[in-house]
């Protein structure tokens, strides 16, 4: 091939169609809602159970009593210690899965499909009978406590945990770390967990995702059979008021003498799930830092080599979640890099996207949401999030042309919206008697040094 | 069995491309692997291997800085590539109406790279690459990990006793004249696999992939690679580092040689490596975590390399107090012990590690990317579907034989953290 014809770039071919795969709603008679999908190319089945049961609404004396309890569901059952329950999962080739967010608990299976009615009848012992051994929680209790120091000693942890407490008033359960403290954890009784699971794990307000290679006309009857006897509902967890620390400017080092590089975390209270921007937010937030082509990384790493990587995040809940830009950078070019990325976000709210960007990024983000689809467990996932979010069911099926519909002037009027300069917290973990200095010179706002917890 | 469908063609320049078809979602995915890595460092040059990949990012001919990552994300697709001991790989997920997109790139930065190399380039990378190595390696805890282990498990003259990353000194040294210097000897049309998997039309695909990579020439046979790559099949003694470091936990790291992927005896080498730590059901879970409470965590894996030997690696992370010699010995013990592995426990692993193979399967980027791997390391793509037999195949006695030869305190490599005395200021070692 000649190289002038190599400098065209090739031209896009026919389109071929992409719809979200068909979802099967249905219900038990105690409230538990059930969704299955028919994915049939692998003989491969993913079981997600959604609770309403989020670390959200747990007291900030009680902090990491979801996520614990959720730990401790290994712990073994009425018919099954913890090493049994082990054994059987690993028998069909399961692994039980427990992830505690602040919205909800999720608990998922993925199994070949031959082994569906055993991987649920086992998630079913898990939440209906679990047994919470006083040896097993108090083991668990230990394993969490451990993970809280090494958090507290990683500097990832260190700067992200600083940077949310910074964000949220006083009192506000978004700015304490999911998993809680040391002194929240402390007192986790196997009664804790028993309470907690009493009071949050209901088939009311809860759903099982069914993803995979199965006839969704037999789920229901399946699902039946192991969860109809389970009982209950309770409150809905309710929104969180996500009220900010401050709305001043300012920087804060946490000191870590000799870091070879800082953390960075840039923001102020975000968004929640909910907000009627979120469309144009994920086309702005794209531009910004969602890309590896956004603003942020062409600046700080394919231009200046001040970092490996950046990202710009609404984490959106069923509150107001964190905004927040993170990076980690040279000692030496800290100030450097945080000048930059001011910059930057400055520039955004101020004069927006371009038309160029805005189209790019709804490009993107329209066609990658097929390839985030490929795989049983990504499909429970987007499933999962809409019983969580209360979305309709048919949410996915527009999700491709409001991405696409979003205007520039929809785009820069939410960079406006959402990002507020005059309220950024700069977090800097690194060595403060290298990084305060030039910090302050850059006038950003008052700058304190916190010592590492 | 599994029965994913892989056609295989050499093209005249002897690059090999795999077509495997797959049409649930309207996605493909461009996998090529360069038959290059580490192991092909020469000394003062490491970590030269993944630096030239991220050059490979940085334009060529006819695709300016950025470009690249630029229509890739614009065409709603993902984008990535990894440096390893034995070979580099590059990947595009695109929807199928960009399969022309991706394979262009791809030829490009194969045959067209050096007219836009640049010492500009070359400088950002090399920075970029020094934060990579600060922020994944040096301002982790524990992060020198493999620095340690590699050193102890391969002899100096072995190409795997330094690292993929490298160090700072020989990143910083890197010329443009290695840059063409590496490229000429390794990025050629016979030491690459290139594979395509999803959704796409078979005929005009084999058009694409001629038009595009057709013509770039073939390059000479690749170099024997340096240093002494062969290696006796144990360590012969127990090595041991102790690491005063900022870390918060105690860890005892154990290594041991193991028999290479392209040995039959891999098999019962992975095999012994699931049953000793893999999941909840695992010896080490059930003895370390459940039972005795000596760990918070542990791990167990078994890196499948080709050059000389593989490696098995375990490691324990203790509790605040935890005594490191305590941790240790109990890791011997259920080392050793592997001895008396069950039928139950070989087929729990085997179900384990199905289900792991085949939720892998579920994406068409890692598809491509194993289908790449077989053809590469065994040249024979098809292997992938008999993977799992050779797993099954492994009894007990197989698993025994192992462990009598290779787990043994001869082929040992111990690296202990401690975390530092809270008043000391520098890491120190003993």
């Amino acid at each position: 091939m000649s190289g002038s014809s190599r400098s065209v770039v090739p031209r896009a071919g026919p389109v071929r169609n992409f719809d979200f795969p068909t979802v099967h709603a249905e219900a038990l008679d105690n409230g538990l809602q059930i969704r299955s999908v028919q994915v049939g190319r692998l003989p491969l089945v993913t079981t997600m159970l959604v609770l309403d049961a989020g670390e959200g609404l747990v007291d900030n004396s009680r902090a990491g009593l979801a996520v614990l309890t959720g730990d401790c569901l290994e712990g073994g059952t009425a018919k099954r210690t913890g090493a049994e329950l082990a054994e059987a999962l690993e028998t069909i080739g399961a692994g039980l899965s427990v992830g505690t967010g602040w919205d909800s608990t999720t608990v998922s299976l993925s199994c070949m499909a031959e082994r569906l009615d055993d991987a649920m009848g086992l998630l079913a012992e898990v939440i209906l009978q679990p047994a919470f051994p006083g040896d097993e929680v108090e083991r668990i209790r230990g394993q969490r406590l451990a993970a809280i120091r090494q958090r507290e000693m990683d500097p990832v942890g260190i700067a992200t945990d600083a940077s949310r407490r910074l964000t949220y008033a006083e009192g506000v359960p978004y700015g304490r770390p999911l998993g809680g403290t040391a002194e929240s954890v402390g007192p986790f009784t196997p009664d804790s967990a028993a309470e907690f699971v009493a009071g949050r794990y209901f088939p009311t307000g809860s759903g099982l995702v069914v993803v995979g290679d199965v006839d969704t006309g037999h789920v229901r009857s399946l699902v039946e059979t192991h969860f109809g006897e389970w009982t209950g509902g309770a409150e809905r967890q309710g929104e969180i008021e996500a009220e900010p620390r401050t709305r001043e400017r300012g920087i804060v080092v946490v000191d870590r003498p000799d870091a070879v590089q800082s953390e960075i975390r840039i923001g102020h209270v975000g968004q929640a799930r909910s907000t009627t921007q979120y469309f144009a937010l994920r086309v702005f937030n794209t531009v910004l830092g969602g890309a590896f082509t956004s603003r942020l990384n062409l600046n700080l790493r394919e231009k200046h080599g001040f970092i490996y990587g950046v990202r710009s995040r609404f984490l959106v809940r069923r509150g107001a979640g964190p905004w927040c830009v993170s990076t980690a950078v040279g000692t030496e070019v800290t100030a450097n890099a945080v000048n930059e990325a001011l910059s930057e976000i400055t520039t955004m709210v101020e004069g927006g996207p371009t038309q160029e960007e805005v189209e790019a990024a709804r490009d993107y983000l329209a066609g990658v949401f097929p390839l985030e689809l490929e795989t049983t467990g990504q499909i429970a996932s987007r499933i999962a999030e809409l019983l969580v979010y209360d979305l309709p069911d048919d949410y996915y099926g527009a999700y491709r042309d409001r991405i696409r519909s979003v205007t520039l002037d929809e785009a820069s009027e939410a960079a406006r919206r959402c990002i507020r300069p005059d309220e950024m917290t700069v977090v800097v973990g690194g060595d403060a008697k290298e990084v305060s200095g030039p910090l302050e010179e850059l006038g950003w706002g008052p700058l304190t040094v916190e010592a590492t917890p | 069995m599994l029965s994913i469908p892989i056609e295989r063609f050499t093209l005249d320049n002897g690059l090999r491309v795999n077509l495997s078809y797959d049409d649930a979602t309207p996605v493909v995915a461009v996998n090529l692997w360069y038959g290059v890595g580490s192991r092909n460092e020469r000394e003062g040059k490491t970590g030269f291997a993944h630096l030239f990949e991220h050059m490979m990012f940085q334009g060529s001919e006819h695709v300016p800085k950025n470009r690249h990552f630029e229509l890739i994300e614009r065409a709603g697709g993902s984008l990535n590539a990894t440096t390893w001991f034995d070979r580099t790989n590059y990947f595009e997920t695109v929807p199928s109406h960009h399969l022309e997109l991706a394979l262009w790139l791809e030829s490009d930065r194969m045959g067209w790279i050096l007219p836009a190399m640049t010492q500009e380039k070359l400088d950002n990378q090399r920075d970029v690459v020094m934060n990579e190595k600060r922020q994944r390696y040096d301002n982790q805890p524990y992060g020198d990990w493999d620095e340690w282990v590699q050193a102890m498990v391969f002899p100096e003259s072995h190409p795997y006793h330094h690292t993929v990353i490298g160090s700072m000194e020989d990143i910083e040294a890197a010329t443009l004249e290695d840059v063409a210097d590496f490229f000429q000897t390794y990025y050629i049309p016979n030491n690459a696999v290139l594979t395509v998997c999803g959704d796409f039309s078979r005929d005009e695909t084999l058009d694409l992939v001629e038009r595009h990579f057709g013509g770039i020439a073939p390059g000479a046979e690749i170099p024997a690679i340096p240093g002494d790559p062969t290696l006796e099949p144990i360590i012969g003694e127990t090595v041991r580092e102790r690491v005063e470091a900022d870390v918060p936990l105690p860890r005892v790291l154990i290594a041991c040689r193991v028999p290479p992927y392209t040995d039959s005896e891999f098999y019962a080498a992975d095999v012994a490596g699931s049953v000793l730590g893999t999941g909840r059901a695992s010896r080490l879970y059930r003895s370390l975590v459940r039972e005795r409470r000596l760990a918070k965590d542990v791990t167990s894996f078994v890196l499948p390399l080709t050059t000389g030997a593989g490696m098995l690696l375990v490691w324990a992370t203790g509790y605040p107090d935890g005594d490191p010699g305590e941790i240790e010995a109990g890791l011997v013990e259920e080392i050793e012990g592997l001895t008396s592995v069950v039928d139950q426990e070989i087929e729990r692993a085997i179900a384990v590690t199905e289900t792991a193979l085949v939720r892998q399967l579920e994406q068409v980027g890692q598809r491509a990317d194993l289908v790449s791997m077989f053809d590469q390391l065994f040249d024979d793509p098809e292997r992938l579907n008999s993977e799992l037999e050779r797993l099954r195949a492994v009894t007990p006695a197989d698993v025994s034989s192992f462990v009598d030869r290779f787990l043994g305190a001869d082929n040992r490599a111990v690296l202990t953290y401690v975390p530092m005395p809270q008043d000391t200021a520098t890491p120190s070692v003993q």
